[in-house]
């Protein structure tokens, strides 16, 4: 308890701002009662950690390096120099686990930088090695087996061994993190972890799904030198401490200057610097991020050359305010790039509440989905840069459906529906009413403030077939959580989805995320249920068909037979029509300074933005001469679409 | 209803003659005025259509579906397109429409895609559109009628309940002029924005605009009376120890008598002073509050969001910002010499003699 207190305190006097001296955290002391604890707690699950030596190894296993993939980056990719940049907020944690820690900035400290076993090759989506050596996967017992490279080291020069793997676990499955998701996933999700020696593992997984090397690949171990034993003051204690990575980039603690700026710091030293597919990343020095939360003041900084890179994805952005004939672009000061990536779509649409009243009626939603115009939205405010979405589950390759596609805005085909379900005739407003008076109207929420616009537009469209969206913009805590709390009738936005093989519907579909209880065991639907809070079936969907094909989808180890549920899924859920699909974009587009130097594909197949892969470098001395001068150069204004799908329509 | 005694006449006789004061007074007015039958200036919905020779006059009926003049669709009819029909078709029938023929809501872009505009007289948008095409003169226009009628409503309000809470605390004294000068010491040291965004925040949104707006006034009303309590407190503890008051006691006049006919009376001049600063605070407060966004919900139009638009757009469209500050600087004049005007007629010292 003390503890916290002297660190409550030290951060109180941290966050003043007048303390400058360089407070690196003391270590955290790892005494024998620490060991013990953890030590007690793989002995407490033996099943779950077993202990093994290099010769229990099966002699069978197919080991791979990923060696014939290409590298990544380009070889003429210089280190040095800084970057600026921006974030809309200071981070509210350094931690990467436990409340707040799912923030934007996490990306920074994990998701983009640290290094998991292994990686997706961003064209090739094969792994690559990461900490791994080596690996090898075992179908049969549902278990990947790991080399670690011995030469892997903490960032703070601890070498990284099989036992932050195992602590790994024990850290996840803690309920002092206070993650229950986190708890959840690597307490169900994997059923073994074993060390053979200090860089021999092998990790077990319940289903041998056709991904299943993905899942143990792609974790990425937990410091035990750092953290020792978790108790129960974690949340505060790590508040604001940066632990070791495995990664490039570190946060220094005299570079936390908070709710101004952070700043990351390239670690000279790095292990994996001279490894291919590492040795042409993350290339600047440091890379400073202030807190800029006015996404025009943003542009202006960037304008002025505050910042390096902005992203230009809003139409507004591209087209008026760096038009092509912009003084600055026109001389070839600031460049501006269109880059046609590939990955699964963020799932911009209307998610329809059917527990709601009316709502839970199919006609109502076929009109809903027949009254919407996003082909006006795509087209006038979104000036055709973006394309119609077709399902729920676009861009998975041979798992989205084939055929499918969304409902189109259509007066009459709205009216009719509504008519079925009782609504055939229009009050003095225009909006429909049914027999008792009651007025065809719901509320359509959104927690993305910049987005409001296209709700306004979906309204008077609406209206054309008689329905009216009451329009309501909260900010992004609120909307979400009025949402997670089923409290919406409909929700616009979006499930950002990372690169998978095949889409997922348990989340967002099964009726265990929907109710407790849904249905009776005679598959009934229970009259009691109550909505389940907190999960991410936003449309409350309960079909007990759809949780037959979930389960299989679940527990199907054989691709063939997860392609064909996942399209007759996607068909189910089309024919249910609570989702009326929005749009997506295939693209990303993004402004930045001519001393940003991109490879010469500009960038990779699956990435999701410019600076994702850390792919990029600074040419100091062009930075110097551009901000010396007015100096003019070739303009560029490129576009790459070498990963552009075929147009299907 | 209380009759204004010969000094508050003279008061206002002197206030007709400030002149820049009392054209200011006749200028608001006339807007005020002007906006309440708005729909005729500034709408979608046309004026007159004669049709078949038959005359309909849509601005104030149930929406007229495109059917009703022989259009093929069953939603309201886009009259502007309709004078086009009619006009193609040149058989008699005609459209009169309002000066500006656009709805603050709908999007109108004179190209293929939603942009801000520059003004046009050609395209009838005379100040230009705003990021989604909508018409920035007919926000505007309805902007500052639900701004005005807003701070009118807020200014009646907040008098209501100051005049009422400060005559009770000034007349009755003693105990329940103590409790009270407490409770609105902490209840006046709530900072009045953030309550008003935390509690606007959790109102339920199933419930429609007007009913939005006016549950913002309630929320602005409950956190701003206070201020007005205290002069009503004072001036009524003046009145109340004058020798009228005591004269019309021993009359045997009755409370409410003493205070309607006797008291406030003579207390309204300390009132009216105060009054077209309560009306520019309004304005300043809803204008910020949708500045940040805690306003009124969108898509309602308000001198606030277009103000965001602007600041958001100001290089690459001026004009947006432009309209709603010449507007809001245009309105807060207004007030202010009004305000100015009513402060030098009612000017206690142009009455008394010192000397």
């Amino acid at each position: 308890m003390r503890t916290a207190t002297i660190f409550a305190l030290a951060s109180l006097v941290a966050g003043c701002g007048d303390f400058d001296g360089d407070v690196d955290a003391p270590a955290p002391e790892t005494g024998d009662a620490d060991e013990a604890a953890v030590e007690a707690y793989y002995a407490s699950k033996p099943d779950f950690f077993s202990f093994k030596t290099a010769g229990d190894l099966p002699v069978d296993l197919v080991w791979q390096n990923g060696g014939h993939l290409p590298d990544i980056g380009s070889p003429d990719a210089v280190k040095g120099g800084s970057q600026y940049g921006s974030i809309q907020d200071f981070p509210r944690t350094l931690r990467t686990a436990g409340p707040d820690s799912n923030g934007s900035f996490r990306a920074w400290l994990l998701d983009d930088t640290s290094v998991s076993i292994a990686h997706r090759h961003p064209n090739e989506f094969e792994f690559h090695p990461g900490l791994a050596k080596e690996w090898a996967v075992s179908q049969a017992t549902k278990t990947v087996y790991v080399r670690l490279d011995p030469a892997a080291r903490w960032s703070d020069d601890v070498p990284i061994t099989a036992d932050d793997f195992l602590y790994m676990f024990y850290f996840y499955q803690s309920p002092h993190i206070i993650a229950p998701w986190y708890n959840n996933w690597y307490g169900t999700e994997f059923t073994n972890i074993t060390k053979f020696d200090d860089h021999t593992l092998s990790i077990t997984v319940p289903n041998a799904k056709p991904d299943m090397d993905a899942r143990v690949l792609s974790l990425r171990p937990m410091p035990r030198h750092f953290f020792g034993t978790l108790g129960e003051d974690f949340v505060e204690r790590y508040q604001w401490q940066v632990a070791p990575t495995t990664g490039a980039y570190t946060v220094r603690q005299k570079d936390i200057d908070k709710g101004r700026s952070i700043a990351l710091t390239r670690n000279k030293n790095w292990w994996a610097q001279s490894k291919k597919f590492w040795r042409y990343r993350f290339n600047a020095d440091r890379i400073v991020l202030s807190v800029i939360r006015d996404t025009p003041k943003r542009f202006e900084a960037f304008k002025r050359g505050d910042i390096d890179m902005f992203g230009l994805n809003l139409a507004e952005y591209w087209y008026e305010k760096l038009p092509d004939d912009d003084p600055d672009v026109q001389a070839g000061r600031i460049h501006k790039t269109t880059f046609y990536n590939q990955s699964p779509r963020d799932t911009w649409g209307l998610w329809i509440n059917t527990s709601r009243p009316l709502l839970d009626n199919r006609d109502i939603r076929v009109g809903i989905n027949h009254a919407t115009n996003w082909q006006l939205v795509i087209e006038k405010f979104f000036r055709n840069d973006y394309s119609r979405m077709r399902t729920s589950s676009d861009g998975y390759g041979a798992f989205s459906h084939p055929t499918l596609t969304a409902r189109r805005y259509d007066v009459q085909a709205a009216l009719q529906a509504f008519a079925k379900a009782g609504f055939g005739q229009r009050g003095d407003d225009g909006i429909l009413v049914d027999a008792n008076g009651q007025r065809l109207s719901f509320t359509l929420t959104t927690s993305y403030e910049g987005l409001k616009d296209v709700l306004t537009i979906l309204r008077e469209e609406a209206a054309k077939a008689g329905i009216e969206y009451r329009v309501e913009v909260l900010d992004a805590t609120a909307g979400f959580k009025k949402a997670r709390e089923k409290k919406h009738d409909i929700y616009f936005s979006a499930f950002n989805v990372g690169l998978e093989m095949y889409p997922r519907f348990w989340e967002t579909y099964h009726s265990v995320n929907a109710y407790d209880q849904a249905f009776l065991p005679d598959g009934s639907v229970n009259p009691e249920r109550k909505p389940k809070t907190q999960t991410n079936n936003l449309e409350m969907l309960a079909l007990t068909e759809m949780d037959a094909m979930i389960d299989a989808y679940r527990a199907s180890d054989s691709a063939e037979e997860m392609r064909g549920l996942a399209h007759k899924m996607t068909a189910l859920h089309h024919d249910h029509a609570s989702f009326v699909p929005g749009y997506v974009q295939d693209f990303y587009r993004v402004g930045y300074w001519r001393w940003v130097r991109f490879p010469k594909e500009f960038n990779y197949k699956h990435s999701e933005g410019a600076g994702q892969l850390f792919v990029h470098w600074l040419d100091t001395a062009a930075k110097e001469a551009t901000r010396e001068d007015d100096g003019t150069w070739p303009a560029s204004i490129q576009v790459f679409d070498q990963f552009r799908p075929a147009v299907t329509e | 209803m209380f009759s204004l005694n010969p000094q508050t006449r003279r008061m206002l006789r002197r206030f007709r003659a400030i002149r820049r004061g009392y054209v200011s007074f006749l200028i608001l007015s006339a807007l005020l005025i002007v906006s309440l039958i708005g729909e005729l200036l500034v709408g979608s919905r046309a004026i007159i259509v004669s049709y078949q020779g038959q005359w309909h006059f849509p601005t104030y009926t149930a929406f007229h579906p495109g059917t009703d003049f022989g259009l093929d669709y069953s939603f309201e009819t886009n009259y502007r397109e309709l004078r086009d029909v009619f006009r193609a078709a040149n058989e008699g029938d005609w459209v009169l429409m309002p000066p500006v023929p656009y709805n603050p809501f709908e999007s109108h872009a004179s190209g293929d895609v939603y942009k801000p505009e520059p003004p046009s007289l050609a395209s009838r948008h005379y100040l230009g559109t705003d990021t989604t095409s909508r018409d920035i003169l007919a926000r505007l226009f309805y902007g500052t009628r639900i701004a005005l009628f807003f701070s009118l409503a807020f200014m009646a309000s907040v008098y209501l309940i100051g005049i009422a809470v400060g005559c009770a605390m000034g007349y009755f004294g003693g105990v329940f002029d103590l409790l009270f000068q407490r409770f609105i010491e902490i209840w006046s040291n709530v900072p009045f924005l953030y309550m008003v965004i935390i509690v606007f925040s959790v109102i339920p949104s199933t419930f429609s605009v007007p009913v939005r707006i006016f549950v913002l006034l309630a929320v602005m009303v409950l956190f701003s009376w206070t201020s007005m309590t205290y002069y009503m407190r004072t001036e009524t503890y003046k009145e109340k120890a004058k020798d009228y008051t005591a004269a019309a006691r021993v009359i045997g006049a009755s409370t409410g008598r003493i205070i309607f006919r006797h008291i406030l009376p003579n207390a309204i001049s300390t009132l009216v002073t105060f009054m077209p600063f309560t009306v520019v605070a309004a304005i300043a407060a809803i204008t910020a509050l949708d500045f940040l966004g805690f306003g009124l919900p969108p898509p309602t139009p308000s001198l606030g969001e277009l103000l965001r638009q602007g600041t958001a757009t100001l290089r690459t469209a001026p004009w947006i910002v432009g309209a709603a500050f010449g507007t809001l600087v245009l309105l807060l004049t207004l007030v202010a010499f009004i305000g100015e005007a009513i402060r030098e007629s009612f000017d206690p010292k142009k009455f008394t003699v010192y000397q």
